[in-house]
């Protein structure tokens, strides 16, 4: 970014470059990375060091706050992974050592043995069940038992087996071997040894996440001793519906729903007693989350809470903190806790804390659960080291000033926790970044490594009678030994249109798909029936495979006999069997109604328009604009800059206005980038990839036309002004701004000044602005700090409800208080009172505020007072969220698509956000957001052309009275009335193909391709034929 | 050249059918100047011996409305389809069972019930009910039975055409006629009407692209006459009725009631529209959509109003 | 005499409650084998008009299941699916069908147990109903 030496050779140095790209670590921000930098056009390998790709978002039952359930948003994203062509996953493998530098790395990683042939596992989990061999099961916490040959988890991808070689008898002590004959696939190999494997890569990601503190490192929490009391993460699989008990709420003594359970808040967070003095950002949400979760088990449970503040600082979290603060039998206490003892007979927990300050406390609950913080631990110093990173003084990743996502190390980006603790749609962002900022380091590479693969050319099949194929695959034994096979293909073999059905061991194996697609062009079928497992994880498979048979992929049907029928009807073979059959015919019988279907692709323009000159503006515009993209940066306000012009220093003591003039400067001279200020969008029409703005630029108001293939909305956020605290009314009160500008331009001021108050969320948190702004804490922190530098004596208290001081930030918080800043927190239902009071001649401030822990009420006689006001979306984003189409949230800050998995994205297809449009942050974190929408829009931009969805919707425009019902229904803004006709009309770039207006249309007029109502009839039908 | 012989018949029916076939107006003088008209109850003095006495095909084309409920419609709707040529299920009675098919919702024994028992103007001691036969001193007196399920002209015999319309709007029928009296018919068992698709086309209220926050009664609310009723939460019934009588009642301010039946290849008119209705409204929290569904009175007699003997079930598992 | 097979139709939409199907699988969660899935890719996709033909063509039951509220794939096509099965079961209810043969519910991805008891409950509250008879004539 300002590091201009380093663009420079991006944009110079092209000899001997690399266009693949290593992802190091597979959790959300490794496979966000990976994937979005295989749609930049690289080559990616996504490295692990465990059996699978997840992280520990795999782990987690529901995300906060919006309870989404966490594998429900994350397993698309694995089989997105393994189906990309371009991205390899190696699994249990870690880096031993790196040479070269950036543009041009050689990795060298150790592979750990599986013990499986990942070529022949077909992940059918027979060998499993005759393993002898029980270990612990990583992936419940150790709270249940899997064996000791084993897929990781049932969604795991790789979907293979592997071998636990300090747990296996054979790798042990060369006894058993049982699981070898098992296999049917011969996949099973003892002999397997440790790889080494080097890998060239132009840049490498780093993303390796955290560890959750040990709880053990402190005996004050009885963990391991008492039986009752869990980790955090325990009790994500605790709650989860795939945990160790099947998502009953139980606690793990006796297997009893608990009613009552108590949260420890900042267990290995903000403790100088076991050296993590930051705050792991995540911990109060997440309990918070649990405590909804669990009410929703049981709503009568009691829920406490023992907290330190309540950092609910981010999108949404106030509001979800709020709401499961009013759940009755929810108590939040504001209090450190200890563990007094385990009652003997009950195995139930005494807890000890304090409340008011003074009173002591007893209280006893059934579970207790440990809210532990999130530590880089010794494997990430290790990797750092080996990377030759520099990590900070808590193990994390160090970055340079604005650029969170780079390293110390040319080449080399990180993203998520390891940068710092964050949460998910913070760690995406930072991948999505990341993946940008590897996308620009090797843009010249772009292409060269990437491989599509080649099919022939498909045959045409309309017109010719329905000749169906059916493949019913045994998986092993896993199908065979309850369904009747044969059965089934016999009764496949009668089914109307079929001229070919046969039984495979294992479908999916290499020379079963080699002998299929021979079989296909021999037979000349143009169906394809697979009776197998899920087309969740197998369509992909088995589309491929018609492909390379010459038909459309679109050709194929499947019938789930394995998940849906062999596993679940163990005990009842004959039942099984017959269902096996009706699943065959419904779906033999919706394949004669098979079309082959394409994708329509349209042409892309290769521009940008980006609405807003601020920080996360000019970043987005720059990044495009380096790659080689057209941009048109419209500003409303004279000048670039934003918010940010009134800010002269971070936190962390960073000069923002050198880095802002660096930006400006670059936006300026680079000639991709055309800015017009004081100009607004007066009209936006079009659709991904091809949209046409009109923009009035200046005073004279000249409109401007502007074709562009993507939008960023980065119409940034402001300081609203407060309407209490005596502001405007005198003015030794002001905002954080002001102060900032005081502080720069007009250091006299703070002669007379011996004492400073601040207080703390005005205008935030309340009615008006149910949400918390972010930066306001660390903003007084800041000033705090300054002013003591600038006067040592003078008295400074805080007014607070929450000190938000998340992540890193803490460090400045305690710095405060160690320098003598005094912090005294008010509760919102008696907020601090300022009068102005004339004593000896002399005109105070007099701030009347309660003391918590006293209990009374406390006089300080201020001689300025700085008001913590709100960071407010600006009026205009109603009238934009209009024209764009695209929504706001209940507090008129733009809404994203998916608040975990896509922050930077609209439901539109083709517009992004960015920067404090999306909602209140600092400047690094929208310079990271800035970067992600950049690269998300990127990765459409680079496109030759944008394909859309083949199983799409269409109007019969025959039937079509346009009564616009399913334009309604529409959440992408797909379809549309065309006023000179009368009828509806589907977009088909923008159409996902779920069906709802084929569903609401009243009129039958719109076709559903792949699911169409009559195909669906057809197996409605076939389904109740037996 | 023989003019053209055509029958018109009431089956159960109000009689508004037969009414709106003279609505013409002057060009019933044409179609007099074509057409003889041999068989027509309402108007002209004809009885159904007179039909007995005709040979087969002898009518050139019969005007069937009403709905099949009793055992003289459907005794006379297999008389006249032999005599006709051409049999037209004229109205939404004939077409789809219309009014008298909501009889569908109940059984025959609790419609009697209700009719000679417990209405309160009813006083029947003696719960005395109408028998199919009666011997009285002249002789014994058969009047026709009714049935436990109202059908349809199309459920009872072979039908050519259909007119929709509670009644056939004037132009509707004048498109049916023309069509018999010149003898350019269109293809055998369709719907005559001047659209095939549904009502909203040629409505000219403005439609929005609004969701529904409320449903509404006509008289809870006194909607903006210009815009699109259903958006203003008015079970307008045009989404999913078919078109053709030129959207006469939204445009002046009556939400559509769905006379014209269903639009063309669909099946189940009723589902259609609630579906068309489940499927706009404003909310995005379970409990809301639940509570302004509740708003809707009598779902399905409103959406199976005209249709009920077509729809999937044809009945309800009434008691 | 032997006991009444309810012949269910359940539709599920392929992000949450197809996957939830799949994970009772994996996990080899037992169930009745009464049910015969149609996947779809959003619950927004059931039409009311494909229940009332599953049950015309002999289904004694239908089960539509999506994705929890909040949670679509496609972002608000579960709550489409809301509006209208509320409605189809007040009509249901009028044309005298039991409103237990038709179940809306949510099973996440993650929910396999989940899904193995709706259908149980399902297949025992239509066993205990009986055969779906449409009255005739």
């Amino acid at each position: 970014m300002p590091n201009t030496d380093h663009d420079s050779e991006t944009l110079v140095q092209t000899e001997g470059k690399v266009g693949a790209v290593m992802v190091l670590g597979a959790g959300v921000s490794g496979i966000q990375a990976a994937l979005d930098v295989a749609y930049s056009g690289f080559r990616v390998y996504l490295v692990d060091k465990g059996p699978a790709i997840g992280g520990k978002m795999s782990q987690l039952d529901k995300t906060f706050p919006t309870n989404d359930c966490s594998m429900c948003i994350l397993s698309p994203k694995f089989i997105e992974c393994s189906t990309n062509p371009n991205i390899s996953i190696i699994t249990s493998a870690k880096i031993d050592g790196i040479e070269g530098e950036a543009g041009d790395f050689t990795v060298t990683l150790l592979q750990r043995p599986r013990y499986v042939d990942e070529e022949k596992c077909t992940g059918c989990g027979t060998c499993a069940e005759y393993c002898p061999v029980n270990i612990l099961d990583t992936y419940n916490e150790a709270l249940a038992k899997l064996k000791c040959i084993h897929i990781p988890f049932p969604q795991a991808v790789p979907a293979i087996s592997v071998i636990d070689p300090t747990q296996c008898l054979f790798a042990l002590r060369k006894i058993c071997q049982i699981c070898v004959p098992t296999c049917k696939n011969k996949a099973i190999d003892f002999h397997q040894r440790e790889r080494k494997l080097d890998i060239h890569v132009g840049s490498i990601i780093v993303a390796p996440g955290y560890e959750p503190f040990d709880p053990q490192r402190q005996s004050q929490y009885g963990y391991r001793r008492l039986r009752n009391v869990v980790t955090s993460l325990e009790f994500e699989r605790i709650l989860s519906a795939s945990g160790p008990y099947q998502g009953e709420l139980v606690r793990p003594s006796d297997g009893k729903p608990p009613q009552k359970i108590a949260w420890i808040q900042c267990v290995g967070s903000r403790d100088t007693t076991v050296d993590n003095t930051y705050c792991s950002a995540v911990c109060c949400m997440y309990a918070t989350k649990q405590v909804i979760l669990s009410k929703e088990h049981d709503p009568n449970l009691e829920a406490v809470i023992l907290h330190n503040d309540i950092r609910a600082y981010g999108k949404g979290f106030e509001r979800y903190y709020e709401r499961a603060k009013k759940m009755p039998g929810v108590r939040y206490i504001w209090s450190k806790a200890s563990i007094v003892k385990e009652r003997p007979d009950s195995r139930n927990v005494v807890l000890r804390y304090r409340i008011n300050g003074t009173e002591v406390k007893e209280e006893e609950f059934d579970l207790v659960v440990l809210s532990v913080g999130l530590n880089s631990n010794e494997g990430n110093r290790e990797l750092a080291e080996k990377l030759s990173i520099k990590t900070n003084d808590h193990g994390f990743c160090e970055s340079p000033k604005f650029s969170p996502i780079e390293t110390s190390r040319r080449g080399i980006f990180s993203c998520g926790v390891f940068h710092a603790p964050m949460d998910i749609p913070d760690s995406v962002t930072m991948a999505s970044g990341a993946a940008s900022l590897a996308s620009q380091l090797l843009c010249e590479q772009r292409g060269t490594l990437v491989e599509e693969k080649v099919y022939p050319e498909e045959r045409d099949v309309r017109g010719e009678p329905p000749r169906v194929g059916v493949f019913v695959c045994d998986c092993g034994t896993n199908v065979a030994r309850v369904v009747g096979v044969p059965k089934v293909v016999e009764h496949a073999r009668g089914l109307n249109g079929v001229v070919h059905a046969v039984e495979e061991t294992f479908a999916c194996s290499v020379d079963a798909i080699a002998h299929m697609v021979e079989t296909i062009k021999e037979k000349s079928l143009n169906r394809v029936v697979v009776a197998a497992c899920t087309p969740r994880t197998h369509e992909p498979v088995f589309q491929d495979v018609l492909r390379k048979a010459a038909l459309n992929p679109y050709l194929l049907e499947f019938a789930n006999i394995r998940e849906h029928c062999s596993l679940v009807h163990m005990g009842e073979k004959k039942e099984a069997t017959e269902k096996a059959k009706d699943l065959v015919r419904m779906s033999v019988t919706k394949a004669l109604l098979l079309e082959p279907l394409y994708r329509v692709s349209y042409n892309v323009t290769r521009a940008a328009l980006i609405i807003g000159g601020g920080i996360a503006g000019m970043v987005s515009s720059l990044v495009l604009a380096r790659q080689g993209i057209k941009v048109y940066l419209i500003e409303k306000a004279k000048e670039l800059g934003g918010l940010a012009r009134k800010i002269s220093k971070t936190l962390e003591g960073e000069d923002i206005q050198d880095f802002l003039n660096d930006l400006i400067r670059e936006v300026n001279e680079n000639p991709l980038i055309q800015v017009h200020t004081e100009t607004e969008v007066v009209n936006f029409s079009g659709y991904v990839g091809n949209f046409s703005s009109k923009v009035k630029i200046g005073k004279e108001g000249i409109i401007k036309d502007i074709e562009h293939g993507v939008t960023i909305v980065a119409t940034g956020a402001e300081e609203s002004k407060p309407k209490e605290y005596l502001y405007g009314e005198d003015a030794r009160v002001m905002t954080l701004l002001d102060l900032d500008e005081v502080i720069e331009k007009d250091v006299d001021r703070f002669k007379d000044c011996n004492t400073m108050v601040f207080i703390q969320c005005v205008g935030s948190r309340n009615e008006e602005h149910p949400y918390c702004s972010r930066v306001c804490c660390s903003h007084s922190i800041k000033n705090a700090l300054k002013l003591k530098e600038i006067k040592p004596e003078v008295d400074i208290y805080i007014l607070y409800r929450d000190m938000r001081t998340y992540g890193f930030r803490e460090d400045y918080y305690k710095k405060a208080a160690d320098q003598g800043v005094i912090f005294i927190r008010y509760d919102v239902d008696d907020k601090p009172d300022i009068q102005t009071v004339e004593e000896s001649g002399k005109s105070l401030l007099r701030v009347t505020v309660t003391e918590p822990i006293l209990g009374q009420r406390l006089m300080i006689d201020a001689d300025m007072i700085c008001l913590a006001a709100a960071t407010v979306p600006p009026a205009k984003n109603r009238s934009l969220s209009q024209m764009l189409k695209v929504p706001l949230n209940e507090d008129d800050f733009f809404l994203e698509a998916h608040m975990k998995l896509r922050p930077v994205d609209f439901a539109t297809d083709g517009i992004f956000m960015c920067g404090t449009a999306h909602s209140p942050k600092f400047i690094d974190e929208s310079v990271a957001q800035a970067q992600a929408a950049a690269s998300k829009a990127f990765t459409l931009l680079i496109r030759t052309a944008i394909e859309g969805e083949a199983s799409v919707a269409e109007v019969n425009e025959l039937f079509c009275s346009g009564c616009r019902v399913c334009e309604l229904t529409c959440p992408y803004g797909a379809i549309s009335l065309e006023a000179d006709r009368g009828v509806a009309v589907v977009n088909k770039a923008l159409c996902k193909g779920c069906g709802t207006c084929v569903g609401a249309c009243p009129s039958g007029a719109i076709l559903g391709k792949y699911f169409s109502t009559e195909q669906i009839l057809a197996e409605i039908t076939a389904a109740l034929a037996a | 050249m023989d003019k053209l012989k055509l029958a018109l018949y009431w089956a159960s029916s109000c009689g508004g059918c037969d009414i709106a076939t003279l609505a013409i107006g002057e060009k019933i003088l044409e179609v007099a100047e074509t057409a003889e008209i041999v068989f027509w109850p309402v108007a002209m003095d004809f009885k159904y011996k007179d039909v007995e006495r005709m040979p087969d095909k002898r009518i050139d084309a019969c005007l069937f409305n009403g709905a099949i409920r009793t055992s003289e419609d459907e005794h006379m709707a297999k008389m006249l389809r032999t005599k006709s040529k051409i049999m037209v299920a004229y109205g939404s009675c004939a077409y789809e069972g219309c009014i008298p098919g909501l009889a569908n919702f109940f059984s025959l024994k609790s419609i009697l019930e209700r009719v000679y028992e417990e209405t309160p103007s009813t006083d029947n001691p003696g719960k005395v009910y109408p028998q199919t036969r009666v011997q009285m001193p002249e002789g014994d007196l058969e009047i026709p039975e009714l049935k436990n399920m109202v059908k349809t002209l199309a459920q009872t015999v072979d039908v050519d055409y259909f007119v929709p319309g509670c009644p056939p709007e004037e132009k509707t029928t004048w498109l049916a006629l023309e069509a018999l009296l010149n003898g350019k018919l269109p293809e055998r068992r369709s719907v005559i009407s001047h659209s095939s698709k549904a009502l909203c086309e040629e409505c000219s209220l403005v439609r929005e692209g609004r969701k529904v926050k409320k449903f509404y009664r006509p008289y809870e609310v006194i909607p903006d006459p210009e815009k699109c009723l259903l958006e203003q939460g008015l079970l307008c019934y045009g989404v999913a009725t078919r078109g053709g009588c030129g959207a006469m009642c939204p445009q002046a301010g009556m939400p559509c009631t769905g006379c014209y039946g269903a639009v063309e290849g669909v099946i189940d008119q009723g589902v259609h529209f609630l579906t068309a209705l489940g499927s706009i409204i404003d909310s995005t929290d379970p409990v809301e959509i639940k509570q302004i569904v509740d708003g809707i009175v009598d779902p399905a007699g409103t959406f199976y109003r005209y249709s009920l003997p077509v729809s999937l079930f044809r009945r309800a598992k009434s008691v | 005499m032997t006991r009444f097979e309810p012949k269910i139709v359940v539709f599920l939409c392929n992000w949450c409650s197809y996957a939830g199907a799949d994970l009772a699988g994996t996990s080899r969660i037992q169930y009745a084998p009464n049910a015969r899935a149609i996947r779809l890719m959003c619950s927004g996709r059931v039409e009311p008009y494909f229940i009332l033909e599953a049950l015309h063509k002999g289904a004694d039951g239908v089960l539509v299941l999506g994705c929890h509220p909040g949670e679509c794939h496609y972002l608000e096509g579960n709550y489409r699916t809301v509006g209208r099965m509320a409605l189809l079961k007040k009509v249901l209810s009028q044309f005298g069908i039991e409103k237990e043969r038709v179940r809306l519910d949510w099973v996440s991805a993650s929910e396999g147990a989940r899904f193995a008891t709706i259908v149980n409950e399902m297949t025992e509250t239509i066993r205990t109903l009986g055969p779906f008879e449409e009255k005739d004539a």
